[in-house]
């Protein structure tokens, strides 16, 4: 079937200014600002959100722990010394743990390609490698940031609607009282 | 000044809002793509939002209850525009109701700031970052639609010879301006106009779209409305009038 959306964006989102953008998942738009348009309504009209990054899925590079291991000439792909040298942000997954479902921004690696990008990271020991299942290389020169300037307009409105949470909202009445808590 | 002059005034500006946040939500599920349906969803919350914190202001100036106001109103004491009352139309139509409400909402907004009226002024402050947003996402939409392929571009001209004449009833002065205009709780509706179309003109030129030569509001007060009315308010309060004494 022929694909008739538009491009696919992968959004990063910061919670608060110290810690790292982390994927939250993707939209689809024609374009980049749009792309951080929609970003902003499908995942921060929910506290909290402090700023936002998305990059054209087609431009990122993935690989998992397992397919590093079944395909071990995965770094030969690369090739070193063509080219200019650029900036690339290196994104891992550490957990398994349902709340951490994402990749999260850990460094910026430079290199000509996003495989030698990946190899230098994977080499690297502030990486942690053996901890990784899920590794995103993303060249800095794909993503589109939002501008700090708009934080109040696209953001904190959201921290005054409590509503929107799924914990302004209690047990109904009797239901409560027939909840057991178990410990 | 008697504050109570400002109650016209309120009343207007809830009733925009609730019309037009009604009309959007009508897109739900209905919309272009996923992504858009969220986003238009979102707007018409706020609007909603701003709705209840105008309704809030008229009633505690009048005593009234802003769900009876909603809910149980009658159509000839409605007061918004009859711009936000029109079917949504096609994507073109309903962006560009948006945009020139959007645009309309931030230069009085930033005025209203600055109301010596303090309850009105605390409300502006509140909704004014997210009205900036609004405009930066309809304004985003009319750039593509204006200039992206001849029939988007057909479509959303023919959407502003429709609503050019229809945005002007926002400006046309309600009862009391002057008294409330001297008091500095409210600005002129002139000086709104003006503030609204060095927005919107050289906007919509950009866009590629020619602003129309008719500039005639549809009407001199905000009592007339359109047929598009009774229908919209059917469908808004037929659930409340099922049981008007039900404890919600």
């Amino acid at each position: 079937m022929s694909d008739t959306q538009w491009p696919r964006y992968e959004v990063f989102k910061q919670d608060s200014p110290n810690q790292p953008h982390k994927a939250v998942g993707s939209v689809h738009a024609p374009d980049a600002e749009m792309a951080l348009l929609n970003a902003r309504d499908v995942f921060a009209r929910r506290p909290k959100a402090v700023s936002m990054w998305v990059a054209p899925a087609s431009t990122i590079l993935s690989m998992t722990a397992e397919e590093m291991a079944a395909n071990p000439g995965w770094r030969m792909v690369s090739e070193t010394g063509e080219g200019e040298e650029r900036p690339f942000l290196i994104f891992t997954k550490t957990s398994q743990r349902r709340s951490m479902t994402f990749v999260t921004h850990v460094g910026v690696i430079t290199a000509v390609t996003a495989q030698e990008a990946l190899a230098t990271a994977v080499a690297n020991a502030e990486f942690d490698a053996e901890n990784v299942w899920v590794w995103w290389v993303v060249p800095e020169s794909a993503i589109t940031r939002s501008d700090p300037d708009d934080q109040a307009s696209h953001f904190a409105p959201a921290a005054d609607k409590t509503y929107r949470q799924q914990s302004s909202y209690g047990f109904v009445g009797p239901t409560r009282k027939n909840v057991k808590r178990e410990t | 000044m008697n504050i109570l002059t400002l109650q016209p005034y309120l009343l207007a500006l809830a009733d925009d809002q609730m019309i037009l946040s009604h009309r959007n939500s009508e897109w739900i599920g209905h919309a272009p793509i996923l992504e858009e349906d969220i986003a238009l969803a979102n707007m018409a919350q706020d609007e909603l939002g701003h709705a209840t914190l105008f309704y809030n202001l008229y009633c505690a100036l009048t005593g009234d209850d802003p769900d009876a106001l909603v809910f149980l109103r009658e159509a000839d004491a409605f007061r918004h525009v009859q711009m936000v009352e029109y079917p949504c139309g096609d994507w073109a139509f309903t962006m560009l109701r948006q945009y020139l409400f959007d645009a309309a909402e931030m230069t009085l907004l930033a005025r209203l700031t600055e109301s010596a009226y303090t309850p009105l002024a605390e409300t502006a402050v509140k909704m004014r970052n997210e009205e900036l947003y609004h405009y930066r996402h309809t304004s985003a939409w009319l750039k593509r639609l204006g200039l992206g392929t001849e029939e988007s571009h057909r479509r959303t001209q023919t959407a502003l010879d429709t609503l050019w004449p229809l945005a002007q009833q926002l400006f046309v002065p309600l009862p009391g301006e002057e008294e409330l205009v001297q008091a500095g709780v409210i600005p002129s509706s002139a000086q709104w106009k003006a503030a609204w179309l060095d927005v919107v003109r050289p906007f919509l030129t950009t866009c590629s779209l020619t602003i129309p030569a008719d500039d005639t509001p549809p009407a001199t007060n905000r009592a007339a409305h359109s047929e598009h009315l009774a229908p919209l308010l059917a469908d808004l309060q037929k659930v409340a009038r099922l049981e008007p004494n039900a404890e919600w």
